[in-house]
């Protein structure tokens, strides 16, 4: 199976439908993952995320400090931001990595503190670290993960095969990940988080450190997972990516929202045509250098 | 039940996975298998076996076999010769010594000095005179006193080498004086005693060494390796691939804590089929009841794993406690010598550690083939420890993860 630009597809009759804006669930052969689909998925809410003044400190150190998000359901949303900013802390959050200080948040609909089980079943996580084991194949990390997810292992190995075709990854499915180039690498990070058909999708940087090529294909993913239905959460230092792909943006600094919209609109505000102009303007244009005899060992490196 | 079910069936798929990684990081599975063989080899020789401990039957153990010593022979009379023959047709065929005849107690000194012999036996001029006289004659013995162990080995070979061969004189002279109206042993030793063995067959120190080691291998493994995994997991990213699916934090533990129990356990059979093989070493006991008190000696260290690397800022910080923990734990434990030869304060701490159970208690079973019955104190020792720490760990795990 081949796949042009804008066109992501594979599947079969028993899998995802991607033409025009029909978004469909998964249907694998047992029976569809999430019986629900597109709109319909998230029930009565209007929005797939929605928080209320969520922060979130480490010790003295706010790394989010009371915002106000709202992400449509079916958008893609861009999320952007210098480093340490904020966005890292409050995808974790809401993809329930990290429990928040204070303030609320609802993702799919469901409370991120109170039904964190009922949030994991509606997301996917693609993070900028790549989450597969190097010492396992292709199939073997996406049969892994996808277990996970209760996703019976015939259904889930045809779902798996589906994926590696889409991605063009079929011919190395038994190769060990840990000897991928970094785009293949990046290509199967993103179908892994696809596994289970999750509504909410959050990519954080997953264009970093790819090459033209890849960048365009994973850019090609993020467009046909909108037509999809699927809410894409963005993170992304690359602003040309945010502008092309967004259909809003929202720019945190000191972990604070600074600005929500279109990128046609923040653009139109600060009379300019370009999304970075708008960025530097919001968040200065000084180098965020910081440095403290006191390393925040459990911020960078987690608890672990 | 069903979501229990599907929990363990998660954990498993955790535990195969991390059991897969291992088979297929080649120069990780070489490092596991190799660790257990060093230890073995090391410990093995360095306590060899020191089967049938009879002196009175004529069998003298040795640590050290053929020590070199040098006989000088300052008499030339007839029993003289007669007790330098014994003796050197003792020291070689039980392997104590490899003895060489030196010309004068000078000339031996000296290779003493430069470390070439470990002791000198010197049976001196008049030795025959004395003994045909009916008095008691003198061999006089030099040992490298440098190395106080070897000394130590070496004066207590030559004390019943001895003793051995001045029996066997004795014997000859009262059968010379009485004939055979009497049983010459009963006079020179009208009450000896006799050793039933606990055990039957052989028994060797390593004996005593295996169990140690085989709870201790186990354990540890359980104690590090488990934080490991986790460490290694989160600062790999995949640790978040597991957070992020709607699985029970429990699953994600339960899985690493089996990965690192069968790890544990392989090596401990290693380290058990080794000793089988290479160093006599037996089992007397039930192998399920080893297995349980492995698995509860697992239970109770793997808590105390997670709570550290739950508290740990990193990796490096928690790896650097446990082994602070590990260090002592293997003398304080009772895997190399029994703790009662420590000070009281020591003991107290030995005995406060779960390890000390665990090792007692296999010890029991496979030496002694003790029952469940027999061992029941360590046991619920052991469970308790399990209790309070796993108690303790799984919320601070779960913590810890969305700290």
């Amino acid at each position: 199976m081949t796949m042009e630009r804008g066109e992501l597809h594979s599947v079969s009759d028993a899998s995802i439908v991607m033409q025009g804006t029909e978004t469909h669930a998964v249907h694998l052969a047992s029976g569809p993952v999430f019986p629900e689909s597109g709109y319909a998925r998230y029930g009565a809410s209007d929005h797939a995320i929605e928080t209320h003044r969520l922060t979130k400190r480490f010790n003295s150190f706010t790394a989010v400090d009371h915002i106000d998000l709202s992400v449509e359901r079916g958008e893609i949303y861009g999320f952007l931001g210098p480093n340490g900013a904020g966005k890292s802390t409050t995808i974790r959050m809401l993809c329930t990595l990290l429990t928040p200080t204070s303030g609320t948040a609802k993702v799919a609909g469901y409370d991120i503190a109170h039904k964190a089980n009922e949030v994991r079943k509606k997301i996917g996580l693609v993070s900028e670290k790549l989450i597969m084991y190097p010492r396992l194949t292709a199939v073997e990390n996406l049969m892994f993960f996808g277990r996970l997810y209760g996703i019976d292992r015939d259904a889930l190995r045809k779902r798996a095969d589906e994926l590696l075709d889409m991605v063009k990854l079929t011919e190395f499915k038994d190769k060990l990940v840990g000897g991928y180039s970094s785009g293949m690498r990046q290509r199967i990070n993103v179908i892994r988080a696809l596994l289970h058909d999750p509504e909410i999708i959050f990519l954080d940087e997953p264009t970093t450190m790819l090459d033209p090529q890849s960048t365009r294909f994973v850019r090609d993913i993020v467009k046909e997972l909108k037509e999809m239905g699927h809410t894409v959460v963005l993170t992304t230092h690359i602003m040309e990516e945010a502008d092309e792909l967004s259909d809003r943006v929202c720019i945190i600094d000191h972990g604070r929202i600074m600005a929500t919209d279109t990128p046609q609109a923040l653009k139109d505000k600060y009379h300019t045509n370009s999304l970075l102009e708008v960025f530097l303007t919001l968040t200065g244009r000084e180098l965020r250098d910081s440095a403290s005899d006191h390393i925040p060992m459990r911020r960078v490196m987690g608890r672990m | 039940m069903s979501s229990e079910i599907e929990t363990w069936s998660i954990s498993l798929g955790i535990a195969r996975r991390d059991l897969l990684d291992l088979w297929r990081a080649k120069m990780l599975l070489f490092a596991f298998i190799l660790m257990p063989i060093l230890l073995m080899s090391m410990f093995g020789y360095m306590f060899p076996p020191t089967q049938k401990a009879n002196p009175l039957a004529g069998n003298i153990p040795t640590s050290y076999p053929n020590l070199p010593v040098a006989l000088v022979v300052q008499d030339s009379g007839e029993v003289a010769n007669d007790v330098s023959a014994q003796f050197i047709q003792i020291a070689h065929s039980q392997k104590l010594f490899q003895v060489s005849e030196s010309p004068s107690y000078q000339a031996a000194r000296d290779q003493l000095i430069r470390g070439q012999i470990s002791g000198i036996v010197v049976i001196p001029d008049g030795f025959t005179a004395g003994i045909r006289a009916g008095k008691q004659a003198v061999v006089q013995v030099t040992v490298d006193e440098t190395n106080p162990q070897v000394a130590g080995v070496v004066r207590g070979e030559l004390s019943t080498i001895f003793t051995m061969i001045s029996s066997n004189m004795s014997a000859r002279y009262v059968q010379e004086m009485m004939g055979n109206t009497v049983d010459p042993s009963f006079v020179l030793e009208p009450i000896s005693i006799s050793g039933v063995p606990l055990i039957q067959g052989t028994s060797s120190s390593f004996q005593f060494l295996a169990p140690g080691f085989m709870a201790l291998t186990v354990v540890t493994g359980a104690l590090s390796g488990v934080a490991a995994a986790i460490s290694r997991e989160k600062e790999q990213g995949t640790m978040d691939g597991l957070l992020v699916s709607p699985i029970p934090r429990r699953a994600v533990i339960t899985g690493k804590i089996m990965s690192q129990t069968v790890r544990g356990l392989i090596q401990g059979f290693l380290i058990l089929g080794l000793s089988m093989m290479l160093f006599g070493v037996r089992i007397y006991g039930n192998p399920v009841i080893m297995l349980l008190v492995m698995l509860l000696g697992v239970a109770s260290f793997v808590g105390v794993g997670i709570i550290l690397t739950a508290i740990a800022p990193e990796q490096e910080t928690a790896m650097m406690i446990m082994m602070l923990l590990q260090f002592p734990m293997m003398f304080l434990s009772g895997i190399l010598f029994p703790i009662s030869q420590l000070p009281q304060w020591m003991q107290w701490i030995g005995e406060a550690l779960p390890l000390y159970y665990a090792t007692d208690a296999l010890r029991k079973v496979m030496i002694l083939n003790a029952g469940l019955d027999v061992i029941i104190p360590d046991l619920a020792v052991l469970i308790l420890y399990s209790i309070v720490t796993m108690t303790a760990a799984i919320p601070l795990f779960e913590k810890a993860m969305t700290r």
